[in-house]
């Protein structure tokens, strides 16, 4: 089989741009999904911009988030969140500052079950306006949370439970390696975060390592998220920190530790101390 | 006790801890009556070590077993059950690895890439969800913060849903795997009147609640009703009592097995760094 090293690059226009030019294309008030689960490979660096920038009303959707949701909300950046579970794990405890929020009225709780935020995704993904979701019926969250409700099933007897569908205005996805037309690879576990993809309108990619392209051309099936669906490209190295990427580095839990100790007013501090770092990505890149 | 006579139709099936191989449970039955049990002998193990083995022997060879977030105690069950009387246990995890080899890096996490490194296959959990709806699932570890009488479970909110005054995680994957998954097993390093209470605040969910180990008993299910099984060695009816905030029912009590020997040494083995130590913390 003859390939020629070029043929299968692509020719599309580089969408590679600063994080600060990417996270000005979010809006007050506009819905964005965040990659990764917990405190691993969530795009840390994008959320504190998004602080730095003075963002207000954001909505959140993630099945399970902890410090991107907990900063986000620290900061009075969010209206509402959409999330099966919002808490640190075992030894950090509670989400103190989405507790807080929450418990003010400040933030507004749509509470999903994990699946039923994948459910609504999935119906945005094929654009369908709600799932069935099977086996989530008693329960007090469908009384609370208007995503959902409960209809007569039109092929049987049974009442079936049904999510309306959630399209993001934004899915911000943190990965190892993109290149810089967006096509865009995640190592290790990838959570929810390719249906996020197709679910969102726009995708924002934010990558550890900015790589040239036709870097897959052997094999396309490890790219996860294809470029045309991707309207913005950041090189964020240590994008996800304080929290882990696989393969690259693990969770700082010095740094955690003492983010438990803050309060609301240190928050804008802490999220400075991080701008330098979380701004030294490339901003084109340079072909040789 | 509290049977009613006359009622009991259905005869719930034994279960594996009274039943599965290897475990001499019911050669060491003591039956508890309405009398505080003796001074429990001196151990050398911990509350967190017999609730592991607890909810490692519930579980069944070629089970299809579902962890989630913040599951250190399950993980560790699930990895105890493998390497003891499960051998082909089918564990499941949030990254998707099917059968990890090892738990020895989930120090602050049970949901991270450590879990598919080395594991057997890919199987995220959106498709762990999909398996449990369909069926597929035959245990989810589940946690809370407040339990009921009737096995209702509340991880959402202490006081109103609009107007918490406490805002708590979320019932994460709970609300759909506890009506679906065949056999619910929760477990609760608390066990106060605040947690076990006569009705909770707010129903996350309900449905296949099969057990529920504290630090100082199991409970299981019977009649829709939450009824006390076994109370370890450590702890005695009264404790239970005192620190349950609904009236107890139980038929023979027995007293829960001790980690056996061979149990705490493969312990060691698999979790060196007592990683089953962390939910009672903080």
């Amino acid at each position: 089989m003859v390939t020629s090293a070029s043929a299968g690059r692509t020719k599309g226009r580089s969408k590679l741009m600063s994080l600060e030019e990417a996270a000005a294309m979010v809006r007050d008030g506009d819905l964005i999904a965040l990659s990764g689960n917990v405190l691993h490979r969530a795009p840390m660096a994008f959320v504190r911009e998004l602080i730095r920038q003075g963002k207000r009303r954001l909505g959140v959707v993630k099945t399970a988030g902890a410090h991107d949701i907990d900063l986000l909300c620290a900061a009075g950046c969010v209206e509402t969140v959409s999330a099966g579970f919002v808490s640190y794990e075992t030894e950090f405890g509670l989400a103190a500052h989405y507790r807080k929020a929450v418990e003010s009225g400040e933030v507004r709780v749509n509470e999903h079950a994990c699946y039923t935020v994948i459910s609504a995704l999935r119906a945005a993904a094929s654009g369908a306006p709600f799932m069935p979701v099977a086996g989530f019926r008693d329960t007090d969250l469908i009384r609370e949370n208007d995503d959902f409700r409960v209809i007569p099933d039109p092929f049987g007897d049974e009442p079936v439970t049904v999510v309306r569908a959630i399209a993001p205005d934004w899915a911000v996805i943190h990965v190892q390696e993109a290149d810089e037309t967006g096509n865009a690879a995640i190592y290790g576990p990838k959570y929810e975060d390719v249906l996020m993809s197709r679910a969102a309108r726009k995708v924002i990619v934010t990558a550890e390592r900015i790589v040239s392209a036709g870097h897959w051309q052997r094999q396309p099936t490890l790219v996860d998220i294809p470029g045309f669906l991707v309207e913005a490209v950041v090189h964020a190295p240590r994008g996800a920190a304080p929290g882990s990427c696989d393969r690259l580095y693990d969770a700082d839990l010095t740094a955690l530790t003492k983010f438990m100790k803050l309060d609301r007013k240190d928050i804008p501090a802490y999220v400075a101390q991080f701008e330098r770092a979380d701004r030294s990505g490339r901003k084109a890149v340079i072909r040789i | 006790m509290n049977r009613t006579p006359g009622q009991p139709k259905f005869v719930r099936p034994k279960t594996p801890l009274e039943t599965a191989p290897g475990t001499p449970m019911a050669a060491s039955r003591t039956t508890l009556r309405t009398t505080a049990p003796k001074t429990p002998p001196k151990t050398d193990w911990r509350a967190c070590d017999i609730m592991v083995c607890v909810m490692a022997r519930l579980l069944q060879d070629g089970e299809r077993v579902f962890h989630g977030v913040a599951s250190h105690l399950p993980m560790i069950a699930m990895a105890l059950a493998r390497q003891l009387h499960a051998p082909n246990l089918v564990s499941l995890n949030i990254p998707g690895g099917v059968n990890p080899p090892s738990i020895k890096k989930a120090s602050y996490s049970s949901a991270g890439a450590d879990l598919l490194a080395g594991a057997e296959a890919y199987f995220p959990l959106e498709q762990i969800f999909d398996l449990s709806m369909r069926g597929g699932l035959d245990v989810a570890f589940l946690s809370g913060a407040q339990f009921d009488v009737h096995g209702n479970v509340n991880n959402s909110v202490i006081g109103s849903y609009r107007s918490p005054k406490v805002r708590l995680p979320g019932g994460a994957g709970s609300a759909v795997l506890i009506p679906t998954a065949k056999k619910v097993i929760i477990w609760r390093t608390r066990h106060d009147r605040r947690t076990f209470v006569e009705k909770v605040d707010f129903v996350t969910t309900r449905g296949n609640v099969w057990k529920i180990v504290t630090p100082l008993c199991v409970f299981g299910v019977k009649d829709g009703r939450l009824h006390l099984e076994s109370v370890h060695p450590t702890s005695s009816l009264k404790e239970v009592e005192e620190n349950t905030g609904f009236p107890l029912k139980y038929g023979d009590v027995t007293y829960t097995l001790p980690p056996t020997p061979q149990e705490l040494a493969a312990l060691r083995q698999i979790d060196p760094y007592d990683y089953r130590l962390k939910e009672f913390k903080g």
